[in-house]
């Protein structure tokens, strides 16, 4: 037996119990609903401006994104740079 | 002037009391009032300008009069925005905030915070309880604002609705009535049970009856805001992808290009609306299911019209407790959520995707109106730890939106899943004894 003979199949039990187990509680309690006021809300956006700079570059990793990805989770805030407005 | 010989002394240029010293809060006096003479006293405690004065002076007896007859018999027409007198049948609508008051235009010109009356801070040492003098008979008639905002004199009948908004910040602005009828909210909140059976606690299942429904008309800011946002961060750009070693050490490779992403975006954004409460407010699911209740947002607020106590009849109210500075930080958090959500079209060229590192917003003015909004809410107490749980089914009174959290049986759930379990590992343990 190589070690890829197949004995990850042997996780196919309790992840899929744990699936299933967390589908259905979602179902029935919703935990994870909240008002989608991103999406929901009337926007008024002017074009978005910006500046794009390569500064590094990377050879032979393996992760196939980013690390530390948070492009489309909105609501994760980042470090926040102060206004000098007030 | 000019023979002024000792100038006024100037104020610090650095620390307490300078411009680079934390702001006050709005609101907030250096000096205790009391203690001062009579006309600075005054002076200190007059009430702040208002930018927009919702309230209506013709009812500021408590007593809701129909044009056409005169009674206080009013109640609102079920399914309608109308207001209809019980005693000659005459049927009117009251005006809706949005023209009455300018609601939607400017945005891109708001500038500072403007507050509509009713959404002025709430007076910390205000009753709950409000009572009217009855025109027609003398009686004081007493109003609850926890719960209620009308009540009857119990001598000559008359009906009293809250509308007085200097009260004690208890009166909103503007109210949204119901449209979506009783029986159409139990049949909607069966259906979402219905759907959510096998699972279910049985002690819920047996309990279950739609028909307990209560409208309650809850707290709301609803705000309009005109913001600038500048997100910054890395992007990764895929310029290779190959496999080395081969069979089962055979590996994917990534080679990519890393930039530097800077985004600015000007915004408005046009009644967004915020939980006043500070009960509601809380989202936290580990302790509440008012989450439940977030999720039948929005609503078509547009629509709602000046504030008449008398939408309020048959309805129970709950009572908002949060100022417009104890919600900015919301508002601000949600603004940044917005301005993420802005950007993501623009930064689709990082296939490897973005990791945005550094926000800003710049708030240049918002609008805060206070709003009674209608839901339809049926509740569950599940008894447990810490004083259990309370799950709420909740149907949106405008559009009929429904969301709900039903409680489980946990042991049968896990029975479930386990059997389940149990079978994919049969599977599995027999490809991999068929393959050994
Ligand atoms: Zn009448
Ligand atoms: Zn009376």
């Amino acid at each position: 037996m190589s070690d890829d003979s197949g004995l990850w199949l042997l996780a196919l039990g309790p992840a899929g119990a744990t699936a299933l187990y967390w589908a259905l509680y979602r179902y029935y309690r919703n935990t994870d609903k909240s008002h989608a006021f991103e999406r929901e809300t009337a926007v008024e956006a002017q074009p978005v401006t910006g500046s794009d700079g390569k500064v590094d570059e990377i050879k032979g990793t393996r992760a196939s994104r980013i690390s530390g990805e948070n492009g489309g989770a909105y609501r994760m805030r980042v470090q926040r740079t102060p206004t000098d407005d007030g | 002037m000019s023979d002024q010989k000792t100038p006024a002394p100037t104020a610090p240029v650095t620390g307490p009391g300078s411009p680079q010293d934390v702001p006050p809060v709005p609101g907030s006096l250096p000096i205790d009032p009391a203690t001062r003479p009579e006309p600075i006293r005054d002076e200190l405690l007059a009430p702040d300008p208002v930018a927009i004065d919702t309230a209506a002076a013709e009812l500021k007896d408590g007593l809701n009069r129909c044009p056409k007859c005169g009674a206080t018999e009013i109640r609102p027409k079920p399914g309608t925005d109308l207001l209809v007198c019980l005693y000659c049948r005459n049927e009117w609508d009251g005006a809706r905030v949005e023209e009455a008051f300018g609601f939607g235009e400017g945005l891109d010109q708001l500038r500072g915070t403007v507050i509509a009356s009713g959404a002025r801070d709430i007076a910390a040492d205000a009753a709950s309880l409000m009572t009217f003098k009855c025109t027609a008979c003398g009686a004081e008639v007493t109003v609850n604002t926890e719960n209620a905002m009308t009540a009857r004199c119990h001598w000559c009948r008359h009906v009293f609705g809250v509308n007085e908004q200097i009260a004690n910040g208890a009166v909103p602005d503007a109210v949204l009535p119901f449209h979506i009828k009783k029986d159409d909210a139990v049949a909607r909140i069966r259906q979402f049970v219905d759907k959510r059976r096998l699972f279910a606690l049985k002690a819920f299942k047996e309990q279950f009856t739609p028909e307990n429904v209560v409208g309650v008309y809850l707290p709301y800011m609803i705000v309009d805001g005109n913001a600038s946002a500048d997100v910054a961060g890395k992007g990764e750009i895929k310029t290779r992808e190959y496999t080395r070693g081969t069979g089962n050490d055979k590996k994917t490779y990534y080679d990519a290009d890393i930039y530097q992403v800077d985004r600015h975006v000007d915004f408005t954004v046009d009644d967004l609306p915020l939980e006043s409460s500070t009960e509601r407010g809380n989202l936290d699911t580990r302790v509440n299911t008012n989450n439940i209740i977030n999720t039948i947002l929005p609503f078509d607020t547009k629509n709602a019209v000046k504030w008449n106590a008398s939408y309020l009849m048959g309805f129970t109210s709950e009572k908002r407790n949060q100022d417009v500075e104890h919600l900015r930080p919301r508002l601000e958090d949600q603004l940044l959520s917005i301005a993420r959500a802005q950007v993501e079209s623009s930064v689709r060229r990082y296939d490897r995707g973005v990791r945005w590192e550094q926000e800003r917003l710049d708030v240049h003015g918002t609008r805060w109106v206070s709003m009674y909004l209608p839901v339809w809410l049926y509740s569950y107490h599940q008894p447990g730890r810490n004083g259990g749980l309370l799950h709420y089914i909740a149907v949106n009174g405008r559009t009929g939106e429904t969301m709900g959290s039903v409680p489980v049986q946990q042991w049968k759930l896990l029975m479930a899943a386990l059997t389940v379990g149990t079978v994919l590992e049969g599977i599995a343990l027999w490809i991999v004894a068929a393959s050994s």
